[in-house]
């Protein structure tokens, strides 16, 4: 689509001399044809980049190939009778706006680039004497043909500034030192290369066994979480929802209620009453069933299963509650043409309900899976990771690969291990879903269906 | 099952299962809700009592989370937490619809690696941005206000637009392409035809993001730092049950519980028709 | 908004002082406690700021508890406040970031003020990195004297007996490794830091083997009950007759247990036939300048303090904290307090805490597998948590 004399290359070598100089001083050829307030924001723009990058991101920019040199250092105030500090650098921050400043590097460049476009395109105009689109109306565009762009802005800058610079920032990390016996301010920390990777999966035994174990553990466990809430969800909404139930919203809003209560406070209670003196072990040696209290939490295995059915009583009303809007959608000629040829209600069920909530439900699914994956509220509220093992380095027999990564980062300070394993994760868990969203038929499809 | 008094026989015998085994479910679902309405009566103070009922019952941890707030300021954590939570609906729930919107209905060059970036991005741990996110907003000067919390809760919008375009793609294309050839811009399709047409999708996307603010715990103690009033409910309740107050403080942490799940129930109930509409068209495409 | 404006006031203070005017300065101070402290603070820095008139203070208070004060402070160094408690265990990450100083004002008379415990935790390396402000971090046994005497209260031999007979349990958070050290301590073990920083920890040695040996004996009676702090708050009196912890739950168990509330020195526990005293960790609260303070003299000063003999008796009326001032804690009223006279008594079997973070996971673990009544080879089990524990 795009015209050859649009390449940047090409607009400096055809370009005539305003087009050119707008490559210097940006807004020129806007201003040259008369485009006087696209001008005067190009320009405005170029001269408050050069304010922020001077006055803000060069001072951090030009220590990120070192991180710092200088650590904050003391000097012996005889009159104070102090060691006075002499501020230092800070390796944090200084990756955290150079982070922020390469960024502000691509927009300039981008902004750039669409001002040589238009000065181009202005001087193709006038040299066949076209009018020149007034401001006003291209503003317009924004409502309408270009209304994407209205609309992803503010979206996209916040997904920018909140999501995606702190990612890079952390993915940076894993090429540091940055742990706890490197903080700010007191010591720098400075780039290892690949150490942090290789001290993963081949340097340390420990390590290396503890994120396959975790691993493992985390993939039995979406899996589990996933498909246990998928179909006793199901097999709930079904049931509400069959014709010989009364009172449907009444028993829909029982379950409602168990999730509305904050999961913070819901695990918390749960997780008190399974200790061994908690109200589940005493209620069940109150009834005679058993003697001594059951490890529910302690027990590697038990705890494992623990953490499953919990999860059930957590995310069931949620699974209840779609399939619920699913089973009223299912169109009822299906049903009628099913009667028909005289199929009873487990064949309805098998032949129709279930085909078609299986069909409609599975990119939902998929997304659950994922979801499960970095499950951190279920695990670190009710076992915190617990029971922990001396086998693993500093996890548990039920930690997730993210309530791990929380505590290497919070509790132990271990940033530059921590985003390794962030990374993996990330890596894993991305490119699964992407292959599995570009290709399920009904999104790959998704352009024709509508 | 022709013969009507076998059929009516077969479904009493059903109905009965039926109800039964919801009971028996609705029961162990509501348990923990029970336990945690008593122990929000129980008179006696304490995380733990070696019996199961409370020996006597009181309204007094209501009371004191309301008025005694020299040292836990409930009504103010409260205030600060409904503040947030409808401001943060609100442009979580705008900003998600322009979103889906856009992806649902416009196309443009960089439209399918703009969503697979916003939908992949979303999957990185959040926590571990925390740092990076709290010295962004410091750097503008907004570290321990409501409106930094405010940013952060509606900062993910543009990677949730899963569910909302999933909706929007099953509003017949028909309707907006009529409005089009009537001259009507994109810009007043949106607002005029499609908007009005997702009642179930919008009451989706605010449930969930009002119910954001209202359980987090952690963003907050990162934003928040040492100001105390800004904290919201979450955090709030959380420092209620740390090692120094849990004994005293422990039956009052219930009680604000039970306080700030009541606008989540009352909410649910009320929108739980739209919110089951849209969780069910939005899978369908998803 | 605020920032900014104080940030002019310095500005114009400083220009005033190069210029020689003797014009009264403004000293802008943050200081942090927990939620419960703060009324207590407050009181205090206003008494300090009568004590000096010839600065004009501005105090303000954040609410962070001493739990937190690391984390906090690591976050954001410069945003953390002036002056701000931290129990010791906090101490090694805290000056491994360069974030306290110093104390060298009036280093001696600290010194000598305070117990020698407590100026122990608040050191690193010989160097004395704050102000001791509390000395009662530390545990010791609670009982029930209807169902406990004094004298069976000296061993766990005794203890477990009783208890047993009276079909009651006895509390102890072995899962933990801030209890479950206290053991090994006791036989003679070193957990401890080189001058490196690294950890030295000799718990697999043959005394770690009889120690835990001792405790996997007491896991496996049947009087005994794991718990944490909740468990033991909430059953002292009625399924519980006796427990170990620290001073924060002193007012909840006198509560329930009246007349019957005691506390003792921990019990001793039988190694080879001996009778071993149980060890434990002796901990204090400290109060620590920050680095990147703008007024490092008068933080000091102010942070002294709040940690003299009088606010530290006072600390002890309001908020029933134990005093590392020896004066304080000489007092009348300190030297009644049951618990604190316990705590006092286990004193001379504490050792400063210089644990490093990767210390408490594999103890707990180790811990937990005792608890569950494990079989599995004792050396086998304290080789990885050593292994664990010394790891770099």
């Amino acid at each position: 689509m795009r015209q050859k004399g649009e390449r940047t290359a090409g607009i400096l070598r055809h370009g005539n001399g305003w087009t050119r100089l707008s490559a210097l001083v940006m807004g020129a050829g806007c201003l040259r044809y008369g485009q006087i307030v696209k001008g005067l924001l190009y320009l405005g723009f170029e001269a408050l980049y050069f304010a922020f990058f001077f006055g803000f991101s060069w001072p951090y920019l030009s220590r990120f190939p070192t991180l710092g040199t200088s650590a904050q250092s003391r000097v012996w105030d005889e009159a104070a009778q102090i060691y006075r500090r002499v501020p230092g650098d800070n390796s944090m921050l200084i990756l955290l706006f150079s982070v922020v400043a390469l960024a502000s590097l691509a927009l300039l460049a981008a902004v750039w680039r669409l001002n040589l476009k238009s000065a181009w395109r202005l001087e193709q105009k006038a040299a066949r004497h076209e009018p020149i689109p007034r401001f006003r109306e291209e503003v317009g565009t924004l409502m309408d043909e270009r209304f994407h762009v209205t609309l992803l802005s503010m979206p996209m800058l916040t997904l920018v500034l909140f999501t995606a610079l702190p990612i890079a920032f952390m993915i940076l990390i894993a090429f540091t030192n940055f742990d706890s016996t490197h903080q700010p301010p007191g010591q720098l920390f400075t780039w290892t290369g690949l150490t942090n990777v290789t001290d993963v999966f081949l340097g340390n035994e420990v390590k290396t066994r503890t994120f396959f174990g975790i691993l493992g553990w985390t993939l039995v466990w979406a899996v589990l979480a996933t498909f246990t809430n998928y179909i006793l969800g199901m097999l709930l909404a079904v049931i509400i929802n069959h014709r010989v139930v009364r009172l449907k919203k009444l028993w829909r809003t029982c379950f409602v209620i168990a999730i509305a209560v904050p999961q913070f406070v819901s695990l918390l209670l749960i997780s008190r009453s399974l200790e061994p003196q908690g109200a589940v072990n005493v209620a069940l040696m109150a009834l005679g069933w058993i003697d001594d209290p059951l490890p529910f939490l302690t027990d590697p295995t038990l705890a494992r299963v623990v953490v499953v059915v919990v999860n059930m009583w957590i995310g069931i009303p949620y699974t209840m509650l779609t399939f619920s809007g699913v089973l009223l959608n299912i169109p009822s000629d299906l049903y009628e043409s099913a009667q028909m040829d005289g199929a009873g209600p487990v064949r309805q069920f098998l032949s129709i309900t279930l085909p078609y909530m299986v069909f409609i439900t599975a990119p939902a699914t998929i997304t659950t899976f994922v979801t499960n994956i970095n499950n951190f509220n279920v695990i670190y509220l009710l076992t915190a990771g617990g029971p922990f093992s001396l086998d693993y380095y500093q996890a548990g027999k039920t930690d997730l690969l993210v309530t791990w990564l929380y505590k290497l980062t919070v509790d132990q300070h271990d940033y530059a291990l921590a985003s390794t394993i962030g990374i993996f994760i990330f890596m894993i868990v991305s490119s699964c879903s992407l292959a599995v969203y570009n290709h399920t038929g009904a999104i790959r499809r998704e352009d024709q269906f509508q | 099952m022709s013969n009507p008094r076998s059929m009516k026989r077969y479904n009493m015998r059903l109905s009965v299962i039926l109800h039964t085994l919801l009971a028996v479910l609705s029961l162990l679902w509501l348990l923990p809700v029970a336990w945690l309405l008593l122990s929000s009566f129980r008179a006696e103070p304490g995380a733990y009592t070696s019996y199961l009922l409370p020996k006597s019952y009181t309204l007094n941890n209501y009371v004191r989370l309301f008025t005694d707030t020299a040292l836990f300021n409930f009504p103010r954590w409260f205030l600060n937490t409904l503040f947030v939570a409808c401001c943060s609906c609100l442009i979580t729930t705008v900003l998600s619809l322009m979103v889906a919107y856009v992806y649902s209905r416009l196309r443009f060059p960089s439209r399918r690696k703009l969503m697979n970036v916003s939908l992949v991005l979303g999957m990185f741990p959040g926590f571990m941005s925390m740092i990076a996110i709290y010295h962004f907003l410091k750097a503008i000067g907004l570290d321990q206000t409501l409106l930094a919390l405010i940013l952060v809760y509606s900062g993910g919008a543009a990677m949730n637009y899963y569910i909302a375009k999933g909706f929007f793609d099953t509003i017949p294309k028909s309707l907006d392409e009529a409005a089009i050839l009537d001259g009507a811009t994109r810009s007043v399709v949106f607002w005029k035809i499609i908007l009005p047409n997702s009642k179930p999708i919008v009451a989706n996307l605010a449930i969930n993001a009002f119910i954001a603010p209202w359980v987090d715990f952690i963003f907050v103690s990162v934003i928040m730092k040492d100001n105390y009033n800004n904290y919201t409910v979450a955090k709030g309740l959380y420092t209620m049950v740390d090692k120094a107050n849990i004994y005293r403080y422990y039956t009052v942490f219930c009680a604000g519980a039970v306080v700030v799940a009541v606008p989540i129930v009352l909410l649910f109930i009320r929108l739980q028709k739209y919110y089951v509409a849209g969780v069910a068209a939005g899978s369908v495409k998803g | 908004m605020m920032k900014k404006c104080l940030c002019l006031l310095l500005c114009l203070t400083m220009l005033c002082l190069s210029a020689g005017a003797a014009l009264a300065e403004t000293v802008a101070l943050k200081v942090w406690g927990s939620q419960e402290d703060q009324e207590l603070l407050a009181e205090l820095c206003e008494a300090f700021a009568a004590e000096h008139p010839e600065t004009t203070y501005e105090f303000t208070f954040g609410v962070v508890g001493e739990a937190d004060a690391k984390a906090r402070y690591l976050e954001d160094p410069a945003a953390a406040a002036d002056v701000f408690s931290y129990p010791d265990d906090q101490i090694i990450d805290l000056v491994n970031a360069d974030a306290l100083y110093e104390v060298t004002r009036n280093h001696d008379e600290i010194v000598a003020a305070n117990s020698v415990g407590s100026v122990n935790a608040a050191s690193v390396g010989g160097v004395l990195y704050g102000y001791p402000m509390t000395a009662d971090n530390g545990y010791f046994l609670y009982y029930d004297t209807s169902v406990i005497s004094d004298e069976d209260a000296k061993s766990f031999d005794t203890l477990l007996a009783a208890a047993e007979k009276a079909g009651k349990k006895v509390q102890i958070d072995i899962s933990n490794g801030w209890y479950l050290a206290g053991f090994f301590l006791g036989n003679g073990c070193t957990l401890t830091l080189d001058e490196n920083g690294n950890q030295i920890c000799d718990f697999n040695s043959e005394k770690g083997l009889k120690a835990a040996e001792a405790v996997r004996a007491i896991c496996n009676h049947p009087a005994y009950t794991s718990g944490d702090d909740t468990v033991l708050q909430g059953g002292m009196g009625d399924a519980i007759c006796a427990g170990i912890s620290g001073t924060w739950v002193a007012a909840a168990l006198k509560e329930r247990l009246g007349d019957n509330y005691a506390a003792a020195k921990l019990p001793t526990f039988t190694v080879d036939g001996e009778q071993v005293q149980m060890g434990s960790f002796l901990g204090c609260k400290i109060l620590g300048v920050n680095t990147q303070t703008q007024h490092p003299v008068e933080a000091m000063e102010l942070a002294e303090y709040l940690t003299s003999e009088e606010a530290q008796i006072r600390r002890y009326e309001v908020r029933g904290y134990g005093p590392s001032n020896l004066k304080a804690a000489a007092s009348e009223a300190v030297s009644a307090d049951v618990a604190l006279s316990a705590l006092a008594a286990q004193s001379e079997f504490g050792v400063s805490q210089h644990v490093l973070g990767a210390f408490w996971t594999p103890a707990e673990a180790f811990g937990a597998e005792l608890e569950a009544h494990s079989e599995a080879d004792l050396q086998t089990l304290l080789d990885q948590f050593v292994s664990q524990v010394t790891a770099q």
